[in-house]
């Protein structure tokens, strides 16, 4: 006999009670490792959006907010109110390169997508993007859509497939090789074409801009509000005000996560003083067999230990899977649009804190029945009926 | 009484305060020879159980003092209780009081455990002292798989684990019919012969005759500590 074979004999002996305890505890910790992922993935996408945005400065309409900041990170449908000659007036300063950009939202099989109005050759030389099938826009106004590679997977189009945007059926000219962001999941057609189909004649949702000295950023940003009377944020701060939103959803997520623990805690709580109130003639034999109270304290404890550990492995996992299988179904908004299409961060280090953190709670929560354990005294306990 | 093996000199026990007080023990002394079967009599409710708890460590007395072999119980700390019952006393229950959940080897192995007997040694002393009470068979049985009296084998079994040289039995054939008595009281007897000091609280006059020393406690004291002649 040890220690720990007798602490699962008295676990398994109420195998509906352990088993039911066992899930509260795997459930609470399931739903924070889910959020844990999906928060990781969003902390991880949302720099590789930023990355990908190739962007040292995005101009904005006049009083955009973090909101519209997350937006051009995501794909979504954005204000279009920087006109034509907004556009031609940031473009004209020298020093470095200003791709203006349509973002709107339209759905393909009911299901919501990105659609995004471009400058063909100068976005696809600032992005530097490959085709993988079919062809690119063969002129800057050309008629015909470029599909994102997941997007063009998803939905099973080609070149030569039609698309139906906005109600106008568009042909699809070709597929971009996969670009890991959310390019792999927008439909791009040339400027004109999507200002035409969403009405906004001459107007663009934000421009992009890369200068050529990045110590200089600072300066350009000043020569874009000489210039004309728009909102200029530089990519890092854009990065770090969509973190900080990021941020503060993930610890909402994580705090609801932090309840569902909590709760299995007290059904730990409960379980364990039923034990102890249960198996006091068991404490007293022990005692009488020469068990100190160290040691009855111990067994209890470690019991309670025994849960926070099945149950947060048995939580990690499911979470991971949870996160894995969510993933795909996160539906499109701005603050979640980046998991979508994405990897789940799934780290073995967060499984590992997701276990050992489930284990310390359970103990914590199995001080109280250990104590009370602990304190009876061997006749009282023996004489328990 | 030479080197008894348990003394106990003006032992006395309360419960509860004021309206409330309980008088279990009144200024209780005894000695218990060594080697000895020793059965403590009296009527239900007048201390016999306190006595034992007290005399096995089990609970600490209000007053007075008792000895194991010449060292107060009474100065030790729970601690030092627990490690003591350990070593020198093996408990048997009216009510065999062993662990459900586990086999009777496993309840053996458990009492091996707490003695700090390693766990690789715990399988072949736990199959020797089931062979001793004659329950080899039964070793992985499951308590409600056993009769009352092999219950009561296997806990007598478990008390042994640790050779201890007293076991303390409070009421150990009470819920036994005469059958499953009698089995238990050969393995007392086996235990007697091997040099054990056997405390037997009972109701049975056919018990208390067999017994080499005899305490009958009446109303929280001992009425009339006699030596029996064994009735044989």
């Amino acid at each position: 006999m040890t220690p720990s074979k007798l602490v699962f004999k008295s676990l398994t002996r109420r195998k509906g009670r352990f088993v039911f305890t066992l899930l509260g505890i795997m459930i609470g910790m399931a739903s924070f490792v889910t959020f844990m992922a999906l928060g990781g993935s969003l902390k991880s996408q949302i720099e590789r959006e930023s990355a990908a945005l190739g962007a040292n400065l995005v101009v904005t309409p006049k009083g955009s907010c973090a909101y519209e900041q997350v937006s051009i990170l995501t794909g979504e449908q954005l204000p279009t109110n920087i006109t034509k000659d907004e556009v031609a007036a940031i473009r004209s300063i020298e020093g470095m390169q200003a791709i203006p950009y349509l973002a709107e939202r339209s759905a393909i099989e009911n299901r919501p997508v990105s659609v995004m109005g471009i400058l063909p050759n100068e976005t696809r030389a600032f992005k530097s993007w490959t085709l993988a099938q079919g062809n690119y826009f063969p002129e800057e106004s050309a008629d015909g859509a470029v599909l994102g590679s997941v997007l063009a997977e998803q939905f099973g189009l080609t070149p030569g497939s039609d698309v139906r945007i906005r109600g106008v059926q568009i042909k699809v000219l070709g597929v971009l090789d996969e670009t890991g962001g959310k390019d792999d999941l927008t439909v791009f057609l040339s400027l004109p074409v999507a200002q035409k189909i969403y009405e906004q004649k001459d107007l663009v949702s934000y421009v992009a801009v890369r200068v050529d000295r990045l110590d200089e950023v600072e300066l350009y940003a000043n020569k874009i509000k000489d210039k004309v009377s728009l909102g200029v944020v530089s990519d890092k701060q854009m990065r770090s005000s969509v973190l900080s939103i990021v941020g503060t959803v993930n610890m909402t997520l994580q705090l609801i996560a932090a309840v569902a623990i909590l709760a299995a805690a007290f059904g730990i709580v409960n379980t364990m003083m039923t034990a102890t109130y249960e198996r006091k003639r068991e404490i007293g034999i022990l005692q009488a067999m020469g068990a100190t109270r160290n040691c009855v304290f111990r067994l209890f404890l470690f019991e309670s230990g025994i849960y926070g550990l099945i149950g947060g492995i048995g939580g990690a996992v499911l979470g991971g899977l949870g996160a894995v299988f969510a993933t795909p179904y996160i539906s499109q908004n701005a603050a979640t649009s980046f998991v979508k299409g994405s990897q789940s961060s799934l780290d073995p280090a967060m499984f590992v804190g997701a276990i050992l953190f489930s284990t310390l709670v359970a103990m914590i929560a199995g001080l109280y029945p250990a104590i009370k354990a602990s304190k009876l005294s061997p006749v009282e306990a023996i004489s328990y009926e | 009484m030479n080197n008894p093996i348990i003394s106990a000199k003006g032992l006395v026990k309360q419960y509860g305060q004021g309206a409330t007080l309980v008088k279990a023990l009144r200024g209780v002394d005894l000695e218990i020879p060594r080697g000895s079967f020793t059965c403590i009599i009296g009527p239900s409710g007048h201390g016999k159980s306190t006595l034992m708890h007290l005399l096995g460590g089990l609970d600490h007395p209000t007053g007075g003092s008792v000895f194991i072999d010449g060292e107060d119980m009474s100065q030790l700390d729970n601690k030092k209780l627990a490690s003591l019952r350990a070593k020198k006393i093996g408990f048997v229950f009216q009510f065999f009081n062993l662990l459900q959940s586990l086999t009777a080897k496993e309840n053996i192995e458990t009492a091996l455990m707490l003695a700090g007997v390693p766990h690789k040694e715990q399988d072949k002393r736990a199959k020797e002292l089931l062979q001793m009470v004659g329950l080899a068979e039964k070793a992985e049985a499951k308590p409600g798989q056993l009769s009352g009296g092999q219950q009561q084998r296997v806990a007598i079994a478990r008390a042994l684990a640790n050779d201890p040289p007293v076991l303390l039995m409070d009421e150990p054939t009470g819920n036994l019919d005469s059958e499953a008595e009698a089995e238990v009281m050969k393995v007392l007897a086996n235990l007697k012969r091997q040099g054990k000091t056997i405390v037997f609280v009972t109701h049975s006059n056919d018990i208390a005759a067999k017994a080499d020393n005899l305490i009958s406690v009446h109303d929280g004291q001992i009425q009339l500590p006699q030596e029996f002649k064994k009735a044989s």
